[in-house]
């Protein structure tokens, strides 16, 4: 079992208050190779679930586990795609992907090689040395999953990495996030608020709603990829998800 | 193009005009001479000319000056520098210092001239330490602000790729507070200059241009302060230009970081 969280609450402090608990109590498990979707509104701890598991933040009570040792930080096993890509802007596409090998002291030649391996993987070597600002958001986005990919993680943290692009380039790099996936199947976690995403990617969609009782859902979609984005089984995924998250009241 | 050029003449234009009817009124109404812009150029021509000016020629004074002026100012730059990141950085130190830096920087430069004389006596010494202690402070609290200021996601996709204390200090504080730092350090660099010619005067080191300003004054020569005074302004000019400009293209423009006004 990969990652593990064991009755998990998280509370933020506010002028030295405690706030209501964005999560309460949660019990959640995640095998290898997963491709989970989480899936609700705005507001009830989908990214707080992210930023626990990446190790950016720690649990008020309650632990998590990745492959049975506690988190205690952010760490290269867990690679992270933030929702706005994220990349330094003070760097080029090719150094940003190779930030984390200079730093793990892979020699020269070896990183040259293997930031060029993962940046053909998402469409971007022809833009490798571009600084940032001057990409779309499209690119931009695929430039931080090949970083995140570049770390040969075990597992992927993706926090609506899509969200900002257009229906066009979503699809499209939907598509390509589940060819490299397949390719090297690894746990993916997917946070998103998009339906149509949810059942479309994912192995399992957890849906989740305000705490106290923050699993809604947990639900397997047993059907083959490709999947066909009008098909019936999509229609049918959709619908049940959509009933799921109907119920939950607004968060916002 | 050739309007541009203009319209970056009008401003010292309009301020030789204005300066001329200074001269003009002061003349007229007090009797006293007051040096002309015409006046001033043509002592300016002799002094380049190598004519001395309290024994020394200008580019002597403007030398030793120069060389107090970078003393000073590369030592604040680097403790600031050093000093911002860190305690952007490491929130213990940052409470525990911010007050002192606060302090620094209420105290006028001048101020420190009973310090500086106490501390080095008369000389080299004690311009370059009060220029120093000048330019520290806006030069740390400009970076410190700025790390502080950087965007969290920056440092967590750092530590996310396994960065340790100094990659993140030095590959991504560094870089990501770059706007604040080159305000800060345009901030240090004016204020050591304004002290620097103001600590010539008083601290007297018997070279430079604030100390041949107040020589001027003393043999009432006063065109060749203000002869000075051009040649000061014009090293300003030339440090925003050679410097600061290409310094903030490279880095701030390139990687369209915001600026910070």
């Amino acid at each position: 079992m990969m990652i593990r969280l064991e009755n998990v609450s998280k509370w933020y402090l506010n002028d030295g208050k405690q706030s209501e608990p964005v999560l309460y109590e949660l019990n959640l498990t995640i095998p290898d190779r997963q491709f989970v979707c989480i899936l609700g509104p705005s507001g009830c701890g989908k990214t707080t679930l992210l930023n626990l598991v990446a190790g950016f933040i720690t649990p008020s009570r309650g632990h998590v586990f990745f492959d049975d040792a506690p988190i205690e930080g952010p760490g290269p096993e867990r690679g992270v795609v933030f929702q706005d890509a994220n990349l330094f802007p003070w760097l080029t596409v090719r150094k940003n992907v190779e930030f984390a090998l200079r730093l793990r002291g892979v020699d020269h030649n070896a990183m040259r090689d293997t930031a060029g391996k993962y940046l053909d993987l998402v469409g971007m070597a022809s833009h490798k040395n571009a600084f940032p600002h001057t990409l779309s958001g499209g690119m931009r986005q695929r430039t931080a999953i090949s970083r995140a990919l570049a770390l040969e993680p075990k597992a992927l943290l993706m926090d609506e990495p899509f969200s900002s692009l257009d229906a066009n380039a979503r699809e499209h790099l939907q598509d390509e996030l589940l060819k490299i996936w397949q390719h090297q199947q690894r746990t993916l976690i997917y946070i998103t608020h998009s339906v149509e995403e949810a059942a479309y990617l994912a192995d399992r969609v957890i849906v989740m709603g305000p705490s106290p009782q923050n699993i809604r859902g947990d639900m397997l979609l047993q059907s083959v990829r490709p999947r066909k984005r009008s098909s019936e089984e999509m229609r049918n995924a959709t619908a049940e998800l959509r009933a799921a998250l109907d119920s939950l009241p607004c968060c916002v | 193009m050739i309007r541009s050029v203009i319209r970056s003449f009008i401003p010292i234009f309009i301020f030789l005009v204005v300066w001329q009817m200074v001269a003009f009124m002061v003349s007229a109404f007090r009797g006293v001479p007051f040096p002309t812009p015409w006046a001033t150029i043509m002592k300016l021509t002799a002094l380049l000319g190598g004519e001395t000016l309290s024994d020394h020629t200008l580019y002597r004074h403007l030398a030793d000056s120069i060389v107090r002026w970078l003393a000073g100012f590369i030592m604040a730059a680097i403790a600031g520098v050093v000093y911002g990141l860190f305690a952007g950085w490491w929130r213990p130190l940052e409470s525990a210092t911010y007050q002192i830096v606060h302090i620094l920087q209420l105290i006028p430069g001048l101020a420190w001239i009973p310090v500086a004389i106490l501390v080095f006596g008369i000389g080299e010494t004690a311009t370059v330490f009060m220029i120093t202690m000048t330019a520290f402070p806006p030069v740390a609290i400009n970076v410190l602000n700025g790390v502080k200021r950087l965007d969290t996601t920056f440092v967590r996709a750092a530590q996310m790729m396994g960065a340790g204390q100094i990659t993140m200090l030095f590959k991504v504080l560094l870089p990501g507070a770059m706007p604040s730092i080159i305000s800060g350090l345009r901030i240090g660099l004016g204020n050591g200059w304004r002290v620097l010619v103001a600590a010539e005067m008083i601290v007297g080191a018997g070279t430079g241009l604030g100390y041949s300003i107040i020589q001027a004054r003393w043999t009432l020569d006063y065109a060749s302060a203000f002869a000075c005074l051009c040649v000061i302004c014009v090293i300003g000019l030339l440090i925003e230009h050679l410097v600061f400009n290409p310094l903030e293209k490279r880095t701030v423009e390139r990687w369209s970081l915001q600026r910070e006004e």
